[in-house]
């Protein structure tokens, strides 16, 4: 329960982070809710952290010309809780609320969690639904790219060594749109077993807009295409609901273990996106 | 945990039989492995350190190959152990041969289609915090490793002057 010595550095800018990072042998902690536990099981031992707490430049959440930017250790409960976001990105709010407990909440970050990778995180499937962009820089320059693209596999990211996220920009929700974050949760570790993000806008009677994201169930978080295609162009009744819905799993390679097993899960995936589906719709003018 | 899948390689199934079991070149595959030795007749011994996101382990384990039916089925019996955890896993083989269309050509050449199934078990520290991520987690090495593969047979064929 006593992690291997490292080395701690707290930068107090992203020039000087930057620099530490710049080898790309130290690891970074952002929060640290999944980093400090692996290392106090001594599953992870890295020889150098740097902590980007103190970097100021990663803290803002602001409105940016139809986007919203969010610096990467901003917390979970901070994006809950923000007037901005909660008004103009209600879905991403959802997520922050649904995630682990409130000490996590308190304790954990947008960037921390999306570099980390966990296949059942709450955020990916939020940030695949509003096509979210990530920023991320190095000693070398910046560089931006669609959050789809970020996640490349379980627990693998688009980072380089000596990268670190920078923001995430999320866009404004247009008026009269409806969202929903529906999860399934695992109880001893707060993660999704599987978690449906939805965002839908209706135009003349019909469904004119919808997004979807899916996590918990695959490799990583991804679009659920198939169901948007379905549910999009009709008028949005229950029967449109359950028959979309009802392809979230097709072709996809589904997570088993103990907890719930792949057909279980596959099963699961449909009932909450049908349910954050009814919900966005629901909430949508 | 049961694994199980099929990957496709570009080369004909007998040369796909000999590469799936030259030490050499799964050495240079299978993620992480920093030593891989003959011991016996189809036995090597291997060493391994796994990084996978801020989690790594450093594994000494065996692997053994069975069953050989060339150029159609072995088995591969693997086991290894470390601080962090331990695991074995045995899996059969089946290469089957299959078309593969590469770049620009229309005429498909000679491929492999390999699958696999087996069991794998793990169990210490690894398996007790990380029963939620062991199963994306083996998905995601099996991943690598026939990425690597295909990437490997590839360029041997490049490097190669085809007809």
């Amino acid at each position: 329960m006593i992690p291997q010595n490292f080395e701690y550095s707290a930068p107090g800018n992203l020039n000087e982070a930057l620099a530490l990072l710049a080898d790309g042998n130290a690891k970074v902690l952002a929060g640290g809710m999944s980093l400090i536990p692996l290392m106090k099981l001594r599953l992870a031992a890295p020889e150098h952290l740097v902590d980007l707490g103190r970097v100021s430049d990663l803290k803002s959440i602001r409105e940016d010309t139809g986007t919203i930017r969010i610096g990467a250790t901003v917390t979970h409960y901070e994006i809950e809780s923000s007037p901005l976001i909660r008004g103009k990105c209600p879905l991403l709010a959802e997520a922050a609320s649904n995630i682990g407990d409130v000490q996590v909440r308190n304790m954990g970050t947008i960037g921390g969690s999306i570099a980390h990778a966990d296949p059942a995180a709450d955020y990916p499937a939020s940030l695949i639904a509003l096509e979210a962009q990530v920023r991320i820089v190095s000693a070398k320059g910046e560089r931006a790219v669609p959050i789809e693209e970020f996640l490349v596999d379980s627990l693998t990211t688009a980072l380089e060594p000596g990268e670190i996220v920078r923001d995430i920009s999320v866009p404004l929700e247009a008026p009269g749109a409806g969202v929903s974050y529906q999860k399934m949760v695992q109880p001893a570790s707060g993660f999704a077993i599987v978690g449906a993000a939805a965002r839908v806008r209706r135009s003349g009677g019909k469904v004119a807009f919808v997004r979807v994201g899916i996590t918990g169930l695959a490799a990583k978080a991804f679009r659920a295409s198939a169901v948007e295609k379905l549910l999009e162009g009709t008028a949005g009744s229950a029967a449109d609901v359950q028959k979309a819905a009802a392809v979230v799993a097709d072709g996809v390679d589904a997570n088993s273990d103990l907890y719930a097993s792949a057909g279980y899960r596959a099963q699961m995936a449909k009932v909450h996106t049908a349910r954050a589906l009814t919900q966005a719709l629901s909430r949508a003018s | 945990m049961r694994v199980a899948g099929s990957y496709t390689l570009a080369v004909a199934r007998d040369r796909a039989y000999e590469i799936l079991q030259d030490p050499e070149v799964l050495a240079k595959c299978m993620p992480g492995t920093e030593r891989l030795a003959r011991i016996g007749p189809d036995e090597y011994e291997m060493k391994m350190k796994m990084v996978i996101s801020a989690v790594q382990g450093l594994f000494d384990g065996k692997v053994r190959i069975a069953d050989q039916k060339p150029p159609v089925q072995f088995r591969l019996i693997v086991e290894g152990s470390g601080k962090v955890g331990f695991m074995n896993g045995n899996g059969l083989l089946t290469l089957t041969p299959a078309t593969v269309t590469t770049g620009m050509s229309i005429r498909g050449s000679d491929g492999t289609e390999v699958h696999f199934e087996g069991e794998v078990h793990v169990g210490g520290t690894i398996a007790g915090v990380g029963q939620r991520l062991l199963d994306s987690t083996a998905k995601l090495i099996i991943r690598k490793f026939f990425e690597k593969l295909s990437a490997s047979v590839t360029s041997v064929n490049q490097a190669a002057p085809s007809s």
